[in-house]
């Protein structure tokens, strides 16, 4: 397992420097000039080429490319033209909302559907299956922006019982947070914020996994082993839980890792809904100002957390199913 | 219960399929008994319901399946009981119920073997957790004995290393290797009945051949009643005292495997025998059976089998025999389902016109031509 886990590792590694390398080739072939946004409409030739000279773009791409790959490799994905930061400092200041809300939204997502999931196939075609299966197919099928949208509408703007901006994280300071005197309305409050933007993220996820869980528990329960543990009489709940539920999960892992990468599309959209200064944002800030080192800075930082949970997946996949690691000699 | 009862005793059994293309009549009112430490065969093609006979008894048939019909009795205990009542079927009262048949009986007093041990085991528990939590169940020991049984039954059917081979998973293990293991678990359990159904087919011959030998020994050592479901009439020999010869849904002829074998009294079970490849034939002396068993959605009128039959006559298209007793036996007298026996049908038998070959062909032809994909 351990030996398994290094090797997946490794193998990580060519796969972050080819998403470094399409990252910049693409942010390079974005139209545009950042340099006029700089200056503004009419700028000033010698100006301009100050500029190109200070940050390198008169060079041709491939030193571009080489140095930019030495700078990543170092921890120094540039400076952000539109923040006047370094691109490290604003995503290291964002990146914690974002990956709350995706923590979060997960956790209600799986905390749901596997349940919903698990009944449903119990209960086939009986009235519990139907109304899960039809909950998970509106789940799909509706847009997150609109489900954020509606929750707006009627828990912030009609009853007025949840906040509809921003986000406070649970460890910040009382000090720091309007309205909070102690540690406790801090997690209260953050909860609050937290509530709306999950459901509206997590809505998707949950109803992709509710589907996924059903079909792959029926298939499971129809197993011979399945068969033969009834055969053996041990009782229908052990059965569920523990002859079938262990198998079912691996493709409900899959499902969720890739769930991830739409997450982080679903994230962009929810941190607009919600005016939450995350990743999502930031990323739609950069393309808009073709700040192109955040640009590149931010994407990377996608590519980097999908690359995670497909790891994380295979992993989960090797601790489950003993197949996998079969023939790795420990 | 007195001594001359028998260990399991099945009556007029009834399991059909609901399907969309009608019902599937995979066990129709078959009839047979099992006697303490005794080998009984169910023989007969894919699709004669064998396997749906074997899960009847322990009540393991599933959704779009049910027994309709007919009584199971174990031991004086009621596995399966229907009475008419009202008009209507209906489950007697003393029939046990789902919880009393998986804690009294599955396992604990009838254990079974499946056909396929790839697909029996499950991939994400060791072996020897999975033989252990049956030993547990089953036997109500504490988890250290029942894991100390569970060695000592793997060492016994023939696991080498069973200690350290006890945390393998079964990917780790040969068909073979876990065939013994799906015995080991059978047995392990201490049952007085253990059903296997074609526990040998997925193997290949030389560990058939073992796996036969190794069931031979422990069933001397334990004296352990089997019901040995399988389609290999060799197998029937080698293993069996009594058999029972299935043909769509019905139990054709039964009868000890000397009288089977050496005083056939169904034509089918003579198709059987003169089909099975032998040392002394090449192929193109082989004899096999004409053309493939019909669906039992919609089962041939009269004698099922008369349109593969060469000896049917004109009665066996309209008279459906059930089986009777047609000579003496050892114990139990040799039964069969054939009108050939003139003494005990009194159908006409040998007076009715023979069926052309061209004739019982195109009937056959009707009869296949429309199956759906229901199998048994």
């Amino acid at each position: 397992m351990l030996r398994y886990t290094v090797r997946r590792l490794l193998q990580a590694i060519p796969v972050l420097l080819g998403i470094v390398t399409i990252t910049f080739l693409l942010t390079d072939a974005i139209p545009g000039d950042p340099v006029s946004i700089m200056l503004g409409p009419s700028p000033n030739a010698e100006q301009a080429a100050a500029i190109r000279a200070k940050y390198g773009l008169d060079r041709p791409l491939y030193v571009r490319y080489l140095n930019y790959v030495a700078d990543v490799v170092q921890g120094d994905l540039g400076h952000s033209l539109y923040y006047g930061v370094p691109v490290t400092q604003k995503i290291a200041e964002r990146m914690p909302v974002t990956l709350l809300l995706l923590v979060s939204s997960f956790t209600f997502a799986i905390l749901t559907a596997v349940p919903l999931g698990v009944i449903s196939a119990k209960r086939r075609n009986q009235p519990t299956d139907h109304v899960s299966r039809v909950v998970a197919l509106i789940g799909v099928s509706t847009p997150s922006f609109w489900i954020g949208l509606l929750l707006i509408i009627v828990f912030s703007f009609h009853l007025n019982l949840l906040p509809a901006t921003n986000l406070i994280m649970p460890w910040a300071d009382p000090v720091n947070v309007d309205g909070a005197g102690s540690r406790l309305d801090v997690l209260v409050m953050a909860g609050e914020h937290l509530l709306m933007p999950t459901i509206t993220l997590g809505t998707l996820q949950m109803a992709a996994i509710t589907r996924i869980e059903r079909s792959a528990m029926l298939e499971v329960l129809s197993e011979e082993y399945v068969k033969l543990a009834r055969a053996y009489g041990v009782p229908e709940g052990t059965i569920l839980r523990k002859h079938a539920f262990r198998n079912a999960q691996l493709p409900v892992i899959t499902v969720v890792g890739l769930q991830l990468t739409a997450a982080l599309g679903g994230a962009v959209l929810t941190e607009t809904v919600f005016s939450i200064n995350g990743m999502g944002r930031l990323i739609i800030t950069a393309i808009n100002n073709q700040d192109y080192e955040l640009v590149m800075g931010t994407t990377l930082f996608f590519g980097l957390t999908f690359v995670i949970g497909v790891i994380l997946t295979d992993l989960s996949y090797a601790y489950i199913d003993p197949r996998v690691t079969y023939g790795e000699r420990e | 219960m007195n001594g001359t009862d028998p260990l399991l005793e099945v009556r007029d059994l009834k399991t059909q399929f609901f399907t969309a293309e009608g019902t599937v009549r995979a066990v129709d009112g078959i009839s047979f008994t099992v006697e303490e430490g005794e080998i009984v065969g169910i023989v007969g093609e894919s699709g004669a319901g064998k396997s749906v006979a074997a899960s009847s008894i322990l009540r393991l048939i599933e959704n779009p399946g049910e027994i309709v019909g007919g009584e199971v009795r174990y031991r004086g205990e009621t596995l399966v009981g229907f009475e008419q009542r009202d008009g209507e079927l209906r489950e007697r009262d003393d029939m046990l119920s789902n919880e009393a048949v998986r804690k009294r009986i599955r396992g604990r007093e009838i254990a079974i073997i499946f056909q396929d041990p790839m697909e029996s085991l499950n991939p994400v528990f060791t072996v020897g957790g999975q033989l252990r939590e049956f030993i547990e169940i089953n036997r109500d020991l504490p988890e250290s004995e029942a894991r100390e049984e569970a060695v000592d039954m793997l060492r016994e059917v023939g696991i080498p290393e069973p200690v350290k081979r006890f945390d393998d998973y079964p990917h780790q293990f040969s068909g073979g290797m876990r065939q013994r293991v799906l015995i080991a678990m059978a047995l392990a359990c201490e049952p007085s009945l253990i059903i296997a159904d074609e526990p040998t087919t997925a193997l290949d011959v030389t560990v058939e051949g073992q796996i036969l030998d190794l069931v031979e020994d422990l069933q001397q050592k334990y004296g352990t009643s089997f019901i040995w479901v399988t389609h290999d009439m060799g197998v029937v020999a080698e293993i069996c005292d009594r058999v029972n010869v299935m043909y769509l849904g019905e139990i054709v002829e039964q009868a000890s495997v000397d009288d089977l074998f050496h005083e056939t009294k169904h034509p089918y079970t003579a198709a059987l025998l003169d089909s099975m490849p032998r040392p002394d034939e090449t192929v193109e002396e082989l004899n096999p059976i004409e053309g493939v068993m019909p669906e039992a959605i919609n089962p041939p009128s009269g004698c099922r089998f008369h349109p593969r039959c060469p000896d049917a006559r004109e009665v066996c298209v309209n008279v459906h025999p059930e089986n009777r007793a047609v000579a003496e036996g050892e114990i139990h007298p040799h039964r069969a389902a054939c009108l050939q026996h003139e003494e005990v049908f009194r159908a006409g038998y040998w007076g009715s016109q023979p069926l052309d070959d061209a004739e019982r062909a195109q009937r056959h032809r009707e009869l296949t031509a429309d199956g759906g994909g229901a199998d048994e």
